[in-house]
């Protein structure tokens, strides 16, 4: 059946290619696009074909529709993309309830597709080919069908298990062996060969690949844990650097950190609320849609799967990307262009987010060119739930085990393995199985489920099924029990599996339950009235081994002691030099206009409201301060609040920062600057930053001694901060493949520290938003910087330089800075407070203008070099319009400086002792503002 | 004793907690009731005095959104539907909510099956989330019972809510249409984002001929508090949040009856 709008009806679709084609790919001989939906159905006749047309498929009042013949017609071209078979179509499942519920009880299998045809004369073949292969068709999940296909159903046998005789392999073997599959190293793949030795005999395929992501950089953070000789001197590891920090600061709020699926603090009355930050790098290089959408999947599962389950209440995103205008030519062979990825990624979140009912209300966009070859994607998520069930839970022999959820197919097979190696050439074409797309329905049910069963108790240990897919959500559940499986149970979306396959496919949408025998009735009957399946695949032990056995034959039999504690330790050496970066002397501006509106412009100060605006960031009716708010909506505010319980004022905040470029020059100074500017962030809209905890993320290039050593200095920024500040890190998460190399060149990607921050506040009413409120307030600038700081900052980038003076964070001052400016805040002291960063006092100002509608002037000291005060970028420092009260009072003890007032006329005017230096309109300071990411989203 | 509110729920409904809520601010009494608890007889449609369908992506909004939804209560509900109608009880569409009594023909002329007109894709071609200007028209509505001829805040969250409807359609329901996104001054527009889906005439939501069944696109729920307001700080106090009055109708309509 095809269905098309009709003729006087608009084809958004059609029209959204069109203007991609212009716009991204400049072809102008395509005049028209049409498109029709195409579903295909097995097992039932032309009848019943046009009863579902009919009732289903088609509506009459805006569309027609055909069986078994065109429905585009006088088209050039008309190109058919589907998914490739055994890329599960969300949709298909919805044709068959339907189908079901209209009485249809023959159909066999469904699946649609959709239709494209081309208008216009002068259109040749290379041009559609073009639009296929830059915009229609990402040959990973999907193809251009040629034929219709003689069958919808995937039909095959289950493969049988393998031995795979290691123990008389050769070193050289060994690494054959482990290249594209198991990503470990000979050292690694010994100690295997070893532990099969003195067992005597070989190891099936299942167990290689058990060991294999067991022990993958993605699962236990070899490099995190390794031992760490820096510039010749033993240090602590990276991970126990962190962990101990936070143990010392012991913080009295903090109720799980770094042991369960994410870090827990204590809310008001019986509540806690938990926080995990996740990178979804490498899937989304090659499948941005589908990578952001199981990057988001993910997360979303972390969060129900911390203590007996939480209800997720918000979703972040922070990207990094080479700038959408990037010559083709300059990105690297295997990889994406930044202005598809950053398009498709977007789309992914979105689409992940809205549909499962999470607000995604925080979030950044980052350019620079060195992410051409691979961007950088983290998504993070929050949630809530009863402090009495907030701990992780820990299975007990004779529990047993429910898998709850999607159903197993052959997705993302060596996902866990795939994320922890490098990016390559070969990247593409070896791991194409290692994405898919994302079904957030089946999700939402499942969690509906988990919510309602843990609700009434019903849950002993909940964990999800990620990374290493069974292998590693039974295998880590089971650690201190030993576990039993009955592989040939797992529900399959499709026959001919092999049980390896079964055992670490990384299908979404998964999660396992620990439940006890007598409660497993009433989970399945909640799963049943909620049509999710639940299938009891395993029973937890005491022998303290992962025994797998698909139907006969025994496919996995291990000590949980050798695969949790066998892998040994590395031992790594790290050394770092600061690198040459030479400081410019630049000449003052004469063109202050032109300069101010170019760092309005800059890809990384511009406005990301277009982006925002396609994410649902007001669902579960819970949003305290919208991402963008001001009499027009369109300016920023630094953090996000939400109102979790109903009808109660208290309130979670949530905020991050990072940036890639000032850790290029020193990653120590970089990482403070991180932290500093996700805190203020949040204090910038009222957080109290005793009430705060973080979330480190650190997206490294492959550590070599250098990359570690640049590592083993951000970390330290980390425990610095955490120290001084005494916010400790409850949670957090290491991606170091950030390298891509093939034959001729080895880039590494910027490294990059993302730091979330999240907390508590008891009354949403005493909390600030960004926009100016009204004419004639005092404007203060308050914390401590120096304006000479420049390096890495936008206004040394328009100039075409990085500088090596970059702002070093005053950790003495901060925390005193932070203090105030939320005491101030609470007492209602402050109309508006907005954190100094990107595009420094300069863009800041002008964001708090556009917010309020009004206009500004400030004059700057006389001492002062212009351009330094106006666009340093120094973070923990804040604009302040001031309601009542005395800033000396307010400020006491720490740096402040009244910097001019709140106008009526719509400009802002900049003076320097006295004497005017420029102004400037509002109207033309928005414009350069908003046009960057216009262009890219239409 | 406070009116029963039958909060409708099913796979991809995620409105559905505010909306309870919302209403129980109300002063209703609100239940979250799964699609499988009607057609399993656990639950009957006929010990509720209000049904709202929420917010959401039932089934995931696959074919059309809402149409899952919309056929499964047509092909099981039609009867419990239209003795809930016939009964004179209230029912209220938000947003997916909308879409589904749209496309079981509930609205515009309480004709189950009859479908006459479509919420189709944004002109925008994508997802829209933000607050717009809405002209409460005079109408039978009881939802609206004291708002016409003011103008509203409230904030779409959709990726089809462009409203659609052959010309003769549309003079047919003249009288049924209750909001219109409008300009600042409370006229009704066609410019973007101002009306935020294209939709035809600016309807952003309609009521059947008796005033009791309505749809809208744009989610009152999000505004029961003052706090949920994108610049409530901006106010020294507002009145009543103007969500909350729509729900606060409804409730009162059944307690008078």
């Amino acid at each position: 059946v095809r269905v098309i709008n009709r003729p006087e009806v608009p084809d958004p679709v059609g029209e959204e290619i069109l203007y991609e084609i212009k716009q991204a790919l400049g072809i102008r001989s395509i005049q028209k696009i049409r498109t029709a939906k195409v579903y295909r159905f097995e097992g039932i006749g032309e009848s019943e074909a046009h009863l579902l047309a009919q009732k289903l498929l088609a509506e009459d009042v805006f569309q027609l529709y055909t069986l078994n013949a065109p429905a585009i017609e006088e088209a050039r071209a008309v190109i058919e993309v589907a998914y490739k078979p055994g890329v599960m179509n969300p949709e298909a499942a919805s044709l068959l309830k339907a189908a079901r519920d209209l009485g249809l009880s023959s159909l066999l299998a469904a699946d649609s597709s959709r239709e494209y045809g081309f208008y216009g004369d002068g259109i040749n073949p290379e041009e559609i080919q073009t639009v296929i292969n830059r915009l229609l068709v990402n040959p990973t999940v999907e193809q251009v069908v040629a034929e219709k296909p003689a069958t919808l159903i995937i039909r095959g046998v289950p493969g049988r298990t393998q031995l795979l005789p290691i123990r008389d392999l050769d070193a050289q073997q060994l690494l054959e062996l482990s290249r594209d599959k198991l990503f470990l190293n000979l050292e690694e793949m010994r100690a295997i060969q070893n532990y099969f030795r003195t067992i005597g005999r070989d190891p099936t395929d299942c167990e290689l690949e058990t060991i294999a992501q067991t022990w993958s950089e993605h699962c236990v953070h070899k490099t995190f844990k390794a031992r760490l000789i820096v510039n010749g001197e033993e240090k602590t590891p990276l991970l126990k650097r962190l962990q101990q920090a936070t143990a010392e600061i012991n913080h009295p709020l903090v109720l799980s950190a770094f042991v369960d699926n994410s870090g827990v603090m204590e809310f008001y009355q019986e509540w806690a609320i938990c926080g995990k930050v996740e990178t979804h790098n490498s899937p989304s290089a090659i499948e941005p849609y589908g990578g952001a959408m199981t990057g988001s999947g993910g997360v979303f599962r972390d969060i129900l799967g911390t203590g007996q389950g939480a209800r997720v209440i918000a979703s972040t995103d922070m990207f990094c990307f080479a700038p959408p205008d990037t010559p083709r030519e300059e990105i690297p062979p295997g990889c994406l262009h930044p202005d598809y990825l950053l398009r498709r990624v977007v789309a992914g979140v979105r689409d992940y987010g809205n549909r499962m009912g999470i607000p995604t209300n925080n979030g950044s966009v980052h350019f620079h060119r060195d992410f051409r070859a691979k961007p950088t994607v983290i998504v993070g998520a929050y949630g809530i739930l009863p402090k009495d069930r907030c701990k992780k839970g820990k299975p007990r022999p004779g529990d047993l085990a429910l898998v709850i959820g999607g159903r197993t197919g052959r997705d993302g097979i060596h996902g866990a393995t795939f994320s922890s190696g490098e990016m390559t050439e070969r990247t593409v074409e070896v791991n194409a199985s290692a994405v898919q797309i994302g079904h957030p329905i089946e999700e939402k049910r499942m969690s509906d489920a988990i919510l309602e069963a843990s609700a009434a108790g019903l849950i002993q240990a909940i964990t999800d099924c990620g990374a290493g897919g069974f292998s590693s959500a039974l295998g880590e559940m089971g650690a201190e029990t030993g576990v039993r499986v009955w592989l040939e149970r797992a529900p399959l979306k499709y026959p001919g599996l092999k049980p390896w396959e079964i055992w670490v496919s990384e299908s979404q949408e998964r999660m396992v339950l620990a439940v006890a025998p007598e409660n497993v009735a009433e989970v399945l009957k909640i799963c049943r009235r909620l049509n999710v399946e639940a299938t009891v695949m395993g029973e937890f032990t005491a022998d303290r081994r992962l025994v797998v056995t698909y139907a006969d034959e025994k496919v996995c039999d291990l000590e949980m002691e050798f695969l949790h504690h066998g892998l040994p330790q590395r031992v790594l050496r790290a050394s770092w030099k600061k690198p040459a970066c030479a400081e410019p002397a630049l000449p003052l501006p004469d063109d202050w206009a032109n300069l101010y509106c170019r760092v309005m412009g800059h890809l990384n100060v511009c406005s990301k409201e277009p982006i925002v605006r396609m994410y649902d960031h007001g669902v579960q009716g819970s949003s305290g301060l919208p991402p963008y708010g001001g009499i027009a909506q369109d300016a920023p505010n630094d953090a996000v609040l939400l109102t979790p319980l109903y009808g109660r004022e208290c309130a979670v905040v949530i905020s991050h920062g990072l940036n890639p470029v000032l850790n290029q020059i020193d990653p120590y100074w970089g990482s403070l600057w991180a932290a500093a500017e996700a805190v203020a962030n949040a204090v910038a809209v009222g957080a109290n930053p005793k009430e705060t905890v973080l979330i480190d993320n650190f997206i490294w290039p492959f550590p070599d001694e250098e990359s570690l050593g640049a590592l083993d200095r951000a970390v330290d920024a980390c425990v610095d901060f955490a120290r001084a500040t005494g916010m400790p890190f409850i949670s957090g998460k290491d991606s170091l493949s950030s390298t891509y190399r093939s034959k001729d060149i080895v880039l590494k990607i910027p490294p990059v520290l993302c730091v979330s921050a999240f907390g508590r506040l008891p009354d949403i009413n005493m909390t600030a938003s960004a926009d100016f409120k009204r004419a004639g307030s005092t404007l203060i600038l308050v914390g401590k910087r120096n304006p000479a700081e420049m390096a890495g900052s936008v206004y040394y980038d328009l100039a075409g330089c990085l500088g090596s003076n970059l702002p070093q964070i005053d950790l003495q001052v901060l925390p005193r800075v932070l203090q105030a400016v939320h005491r101030a805040i609470a007492a209602g002291k402050i109309l508006a407070c907005h954190d100094i960063s990107e595009g420094g006092l300069a863009a800041c100002l002008a964001e708090m203008c556009f917010g309020g509608g009004l206009g500004a002037e400030i004059d700057l000291p006389a001492e002062a070099r212009p351009d330094f005060f106006l666009f340093n970028e120094t973070a923990g420092c804040f604009l302040v319009e001031l309601g009542e009260g005395d800033p000396g009072e307010l400020f006491a003890g720490i740096p402040y400086l009244r910097v001019g007032a709140t106008r009526p006329e719509q400009q802002i005017t900049v003076y320097q002792d006295g004497k005017e230096l420029f102004r400037m309109e509002l109207k033309m300071l928005k414009e350069a503002w908003q046009k960057p990411m216009q262009k890219v989203f239409g | 004793m406070k009116p029963k509110v039958c909060v409708l729920r099913t796979d991809g409904t995620n409105c559905d907690l505010e909306t309870c809520y919302a209403f129980a601010r109300a002063g209703g009494d609100s239940r979250l009731i799964h699609v499988n608890s009607l057609r399993h007889k656990e639950e009957k449609l006929s010990d509720y005095q209000i049904l709202v369908i929420p917010g959401g992506f039932s089934y995931g909004d696959d074919v059309h959104a809402g149409k899952i939804l919309a056929v499964e209560l047509t092909s099981f509900l039609k009867e419990q539907l239209e003795e809930f109608i016939t009964a004179g009880k209230p029912v209220l569409g938000i947003c997916n909510g909308f879409q589904v009594l749209v496309r079981t023909g509930i609205l515009p002329a309480r004709r189950i099956g009859e479908i006459s007109i479509a919420l189709v894709g944004n002109d925008s071609g994508h997802f829209e989330c933000r607050w717009v200007n809405l002209l409460v028209e005079k109408t039978p509505c009881v939802f609206t019972e004291g708002l016409a001829g003011k103008c509203l805040r409230l904030p779409v969250a959709h990726a089809e809510g462009k409203f659609y409807a052959g010309r003769e359609t549309l003079q047919k329901i003249a009288g049924q249409v209750v909001f219109r996104y409008a300009d600042e001054y409370g006229r009704p527009t066609q410019s973007y984002p101002l009306n935020p889906n294209g939709s035809l005439e600016a309807i952003g939501g309609i009521c059947d001929p008796t005033g009791l069944v309505l749809g809208l696109m744009p989610h009152p729920e999000r505004f029961v508090e003052h706090s949920q307001h994108p610049n409530w700080r901006r106010f020294e106090s507002f009145g009543e949040p103007p969500g909350l009055a729509i729900f606060r109708n409804a409730v009162r309509y059944v307690k008078e009856r």
